[in-house]
């Protein structure tokens, strides 16, 4: 695992290291809505999805909560995580690749507390979860 | 007034899951999060935890397979399933939850919002879910926004 970010280390305005994903297939979104317990149709039956005016199956917006939650988790031990938000803005298709960025908008020095934004979009640009976070991180002379 | 509007504040029916080592590594693998926290014991050991720890998204997987069942949530509240969005979801994160813990889920029809629009009007209903373990502490909080076009 990386070395451990510091409070100390953190600056408003610096990005979070960019995730980039595998691109979400069909068979994904069986296995997330089985995982998940989420089985609405609209995520893994083609008819479904057209019924209800797609293409075809969409992808659980909580699927893509879980890249950014991956994002931010790879980058801070998650007791750290104290606060995760999202927007869902856009759905998500089968083929789509997304990018998970964020960066770091205000720090609170009397908590070690350090906010954010991030936000999931896909080969397009399309924005699919517009996000927030927020975390406690150790300071230099701790842990 | 709207009869929802009426219930803002009222607690739902309480539920409750166990939470298996087994279902948060299938989780984990459906997002394709590779962090060895949520599967290795000796890992998530040496990092500090007791044991592996849930993904910071599993809170759904506890809502569902715990019993607030999507359709049955929209008939409780008189909502069309097919005009239904999942708008917003927010976590706050108060402790670790680990293979074996039994949470229990208190959730709350914290807010009921109508808004008319060009096209329709919709409404906004956030449920603020409180999870405790099995020794009462509150390990977890969510606020789901769904919204309803009508």
């Amino acid at each position: 695992m990386a070395e451990r970010v510091r409070f100390e280390d953190v600056n408003v305005g610096d990005e979070i290291p960019r995730l980039v994903k595998e691109a979400v297939t069909e068979v994904q979104l069986v296995k997330y809505a089985g995982a998940s317990g989420d089985f609405n149709p609209l995520h893994t039956v083609d008819a479904t999805a057209r019924l209800a005016g797609f293409d075809g199956v969409i992808a659980h917006g909580m699927l893509v909560m879980g890249f950014v939650a991956q994002a931010l988790t790879a980058w801070l031990p998650n007791r750290c995580l104290k606060k995760l938000k999202a927007r869902f803005t856009a759905v998500t298709k089968p083929g789509d690749v997304i990018t998970v960025t964020g960066r770091i908008t205000a720090k609170k020095p009397e908590e070690n507390l350090i906010v954010g934004e991030i936000q999931a979009a896909d080969q397009r640009g399309e924005v699919k979860i517009k996000g927030s976070f927020e975390a406690v991180l150790p300071g230099r002379k701790e842990g | 007034m709207d009869d929802l509007k009426q219930r803002e504040g009222q607690e739902l029916p309480a539920y409750s899951f166990v939470v298996e080592r087994g279902k948060i590594k299938e989780f984990v693998q459906a997002v394709g999060d590779p962090n060895p926290v949520y599967v290795d014991r000796e890992y998530a050991a040496r990092e500090g935890y007791a044991d592996v720890i849930a993904p910071p998204t599993f809170g759904i997987c506890i809502d569902l397979w715990g019993g607030a069942d999507f359709l049955k949530l929209c008939e409780t509240f008189g909502l069309n399933p097919f005009k239904v969005l999942h708008g917003e979801q927010e976590y706050e994160y108060y402790g670790e939850i680990h293979p074996g813990d039994e949470i229990t889920a208190r959730p709350r029809l914290a807010r009921v919002l109508s808004k008319e629009g060009k096209s329709g009007g919709i409404r906004m209903i956030t449920l603020e879910t409180t999870y405790f373990n099995q020794r009462g502490e509150k390990v977890l909080l969510a606020r789901c926004l769904i919204v309803e076009r009508r």
